[in-house]
């Protein structure tokens, strides 16, 4: 396979390509999605395919396509050096390229328990179990969806640098979704679970386990209140701070969106937010969702840190936008598949855990609010931030009241980064999927940290 | 570079059909898609990238003792199509009966469709395409200098479906799709306004990039300066944008059977209640003319329809694909979907078409001008947060101007809007002209009364 690249990448370069990379895969997935107990479907399937990407004159040309024959590698390459010129006319900044380390190597997936060798006999049982663990938690749960997936497979990467990389793609993934209805209270309530190692992550996140947890999240919903809107102190859990973390700060901070005009385009080296705020990207976790030892530009990943006790000192960057800001590149570049080109993702995007104990953080609430899982956020270049919230409570005089359900906060990123006042000293990562055009496995996460303030929605 | 005819596609899911049937399957489907897309892609004030992408696959449903197998590949030869029947039918016999499991759908007549493929648009060269981006660009360059193109661009697809399955269904047909968009932010000094966007798509080369680099250029320039404002309950403009965010988490999911027959769904036995305005008519349209959902089959190869969901506020249907149908002994409204790219590697879930209001007779300038206080809301952020059972939301309207005697009169910033979706459909005041296509939804502005605003002075 890699000779057949290589071939590709030297008739690209007498073509002209004035840098020309080809990243192949063979993968293969299954999917499961069970509906109360019920398998609607078991999936199998392989993909296989490349990626020609062409850079030439200071602009890029893409072509993916799904085969793999030395012909139309050949074909493609051409097209997309035509391609990079077509879109080079216009070129006012043209595209460099920063210099890395090039890199030849060959990375193995290293798992106790592979998820090609587990049958898929047991992977609907597995599935099938936690079903029932969930829908059996309580009678007023009406539905459970699950969905299971697993990816493993190879990829080559192969630049004219004389970059050649094999690597072995490994993920294993679960979400787990119910709903529950008394009267005319609906609620709904969802979990993740996402691993690089192996099925040996199910030993964890047992049946039993993930079923109590997220039947106990919707059971809760259907007693609880909706919160009253305006400006309240919260303390937030380690699920919320981690989506706020990816979402409001992570993003701004991917450096093609720094450039592109988000909030902290002027802020490098300043400080930004509480003294007690640090925080990474890390894809070195053993394991973790958002792990892996080359980016898709070749780069050996690392642990970044974005923001040291306040001060913003690093971004997420790609070859292209760490050559632009005179930085270098973070091993951040990520592609989804063969099928799109690498841009600029975060991988384990965490807030460094702190000093203060859970009843340190609560003990000077009189009234607030406890937000402790999240479902979905988004946040705009302006830096405005919107996390929905699954499972919350009130908190009264520094204690923990009712549940609160269907809320949401929102506020303004670099407000919100200053306002917080204490950090815990636990510590938890999530798995989950990001999306920017293109789907990430990533991990968020951190400590329980208290916000003087945020914005609480919700509540018709 | 080489390309498969529709011709050999049906082939290719015939073999495999009968591969499984061979292996003992007791029904079996394939569907497959080919498609080549072409995009000129601007980042930040300038057309940086081209790209062509081109995939094709087959994906096999193979049915045996009610258990249902799948199983797909995107290399298209007799020895991997006939392996992945086989999986398929592997993938059936591992699996679990489903009770509720009748059948796949029999054959039944297809009616054509309008303005679907475009062979202008098959013609279109990627440095055709370069020149239509360039010239929306072109526009929001010499718009006002505070206004940056984050990212944007041209793109076009050319894509052929076929599907066939053991009960003698064997149809296909082939689609074009071409669209511009311009994301744009307003910078003038430490002011930073919201991303603003707009984009024109559509199924016949009919776009226009100048209008599309104007509309996202006005946005960013009108976003300056937002000011903050305090909460209250206002009427609101929800243009396509914002509105299709906020129904396609809560209502569009709510009629779907799937989603009745699980408890689900807050319109649950309430068929022939009034669940709307009654200036609120919707129909899922899956043979709308130019709609960029339509299609003469859906992904079950069951014939696209016109459905009537809501009718002067009266909730009338739920839309159904095969196996929610088949649970009630009704037919399917031809709502079975497979979404993207690789559509070949999913399995059909139900999903509404075209999701049509019927437009009103206000002009936008009606709209506006009888507001005396209240939010004109271009994009919503955060609506896939919203609580898909309850329709309950709490959202970031982004951007948002204030209405103010009749006049948009300045925009405004930290402004959430919260409740519960299903009680907008009531609340819905007037209708637009204005009609546009855009994801599921095509409608006109919508003006909602009693609209909850957080805000944050």
């Amino acid at each position: 396979m890699k000779d057949l690249l290589k071939k590709t990448v030297e008739y690209g370069r007498n073509l002209g390509a004035e840098y020309i990379e080809v990243r192949a895969q063979n993968l293969f997935k299954t999917l499961l999605t069970t509906k109360d107990g019920t398998v609607e479907s078991a999936k199998q399937g392989t993909e296989s395919g490349v990626g020609i990407r062409v850079l030439t004159k200071g602009a890029w040309g893409f072509v993916s396509l799904g085969k793999l024959d030395a012909k139309i590698l050949s074909e493609a390459a051409f097209e997309a050096v035509r391609l990079a010129k077509a879109a080079s006319l216009h070129i006012k900044s043209p595209v460099e390229l920063a210099d890395v380390k090039v890199v030849e190597d060959i990375v193995k997936a290293n798992s106790r328990k592979k998820p090609q060798d587990v049958s898929l006999e047991q992977k609907i049982n597995d599935v099938l179990e936690t079903d029932k663990a969930t829908l059996s938690f309580d009678n007023r749960i009406r539905s459970c969806t699950i969905s299971y997936l697993d990816v493993t497979g190879t990829n080559y990467f192969v630049n004219s640098d004389g970059a050649s990389i094999e690597q072995d793609k490994l993920y294993v993934w679960s979400r787990i979704l119910a709903s529950a209805k008394e009267g005319n209270v609906f609620a709904s309530a969802r979990e993740e679970i996402g691993s690089t190692a192996g099925y040996e992550v199910f030993d964890v996140q047992t049946p039993e386990k993930v079923g109590e947890m997220v039947g106990k999240r919707v059971v809760d919903q259907l007693k609880a209140k909706t919160p009253k809107g305006g400006s309240f102190p919260a303390i937030i859990g380690p699920n919320v701070v981690g989506v706020f973390i990816h979402e409001a700060m992570g993003h701004l901070a991917e450096a093609d969106l720094t450039l592109s005009g988000s909030v902290l385009f002027d802020k490098l080296g300043k400080k930004i937010a509480s003294n007690l705020v640090t925080v990474f990207d890390d894809g070195t976790i053993e394991g973790a969702f958002g792990s892996f030892k080359y980016d898709d530009e070749g780069v050996q990943t690392q642990k970044t840190c974005l923001i040291d006790n306040g001060k913003l000192t690093g971004l997420m960057h790609s070859r292209e936008t760490a050559k632009k800001l005179n930085m270098k590149p973070t091993g951040n570049a990520r592609g989804e598949d063969f099928r799109v080109e690498p841009i600029v993702r975060m991988r384990n995007t965490y807030l460094a855990e702190g000093n203060s104990s859970f009843e340190e953080l609560l003990e000077k609430v009189d009234f607030g609010y406890y937000l402790k899982s999240f479902r979905g956020g988004q946040a705009n270049l302006d830096g405005t931030f919107q996390v929905g919230i699954q499972e919350a409570y009130e908190i009264v005089n520094g204690q923990i009241g009712e549940p609160v359900r269907s809320a949401s906060i929102s506020g303004n990123t670099l407000e919100t980064l200053l306002m917080i006042e204490a950090v815990g000293k636990d510590f938890e990562l999530y798995p989950g999927r990001c999306g920017k055009a293109q789907t990430a496995f990533i991990c968020d996460g951190g400590p329980h940290i208290k916000v003087g303030e945020v914005t609480i929605g919700g509540g018709a | 570079m080489a390309e498969l005819k529709l011709g050999e596609l049906l082939d290719f899911g015939k073999k495999a059909i009968a591969a499984a049937i061979k292996r003992g399957a007791n029904e079996a489907e394939a569907y497959l898609s080919i498609g080549t897309g072409i995009s000129i892609d601007i980042e930040r004030g300038q057309i940086v990238r081209s790209i062509k992408s081109m995939d094709q696959g087959l994906g096999i449903r193979v049915i045996f003792n009610k258990a249902v197998g799948f199983s797909y590949t995107n290399i298209l030869s007799d020895k991997n199509v006939n392996e992945t029947a086989i999986r398929a039918f592997g993938a059936a016999k591992a699996s679990k009966p489903d009770k509720s499991w009748v059948k796949l759908p029999n054959p039944r007549s297809y009616s054509d469709t309008n303005k679907t493929y475009d062979k202008r648009i098959t013609e279109l060269s990627s440095d055709a395409l370069v020149d239509i981006a360039a010239e929306m660009l072109g526009v929001v360059c010499d718009y006002d200098k505070r206004v940056l193109a984050v990212a944007g661009g041209a793109s076009t697809s050319v894509f052929g479906n076929a599907l066939v399955n053991s009960h003698g269904i064997e149809v296909s047909e082939v689609g074009t799709a071409i669209g511009c968009s311009m994301e744009t932010i307003g910078r003038d000094g430490s002011d930073v306004t919201p991303a603003c966007f707009d984009l024109d798509a559509q199924r016949v080369y009919d776009i226009d990039p100048i209008v599309v680099g104007t509309e996202a250029s006005r946005q960013a320039v009108s976003s300056l300066g937002a000011k903050k404002m305090g909460s209250g309950v206002f009427p609101v403009i929800f243009t396509q944008a914002a509105f299709h965010s906020l129904l396609y988490y809560t209502v569009i999911n709510a009629v779907k059977a799937d989603f009745v027959q699980r408890e689900r769904s807050a319109f649950k036995d309430k068929i022939g209640e009034k669940v709307a305005s009654e200036l609120v008519t919707v129909y899922d349209d899956g043979l709308l003319d130019g709609g960029l959902l339509t299609s003469k089959f859906d992904c079950e190869g069951v014939p696209c329809q016109k459905t009537l969901v809501i009718e002067k506020g009266v909730l009338k249907n739920f839309l159904y694909d095969n196996y929610t149908a088949n649970k009630e002994g009704l037919q399917s409204t031809g709502n079975a979907s497979r979404s993207g790219q690789t559509s070949y590697s999913s399995t059909p879930v139900l999903e509404a078409n075209n999701f049509a209001f019927k437009e009103g007779n206000k002009t936008t300038e009606d709209l506006v001008g009888e507001v005396k206080d209240g939010l004109i809301v271009y994009g919503v952020q955060g609506a896939h947060s919203s609580n898909p059972e309850s329709g309950e939301f709490s959202v970031v309207a982004t951007p948002v101007w204030k209405i103010e005697n009749g006049n948009i009169a300045y925009s405004v910033r930290d402004v959430m809007l919260v409740g519960v979706f299903f009680d907008v459909l009531k609340n819905v005041s007037a209708l637009g002209n204005n009609v546009r296509k855009l994801g599921h939804l095509v409608a006109p502005w919508i003006r909602v009364e009693n609209v909850r605003a957080v805000g944050r002075l």
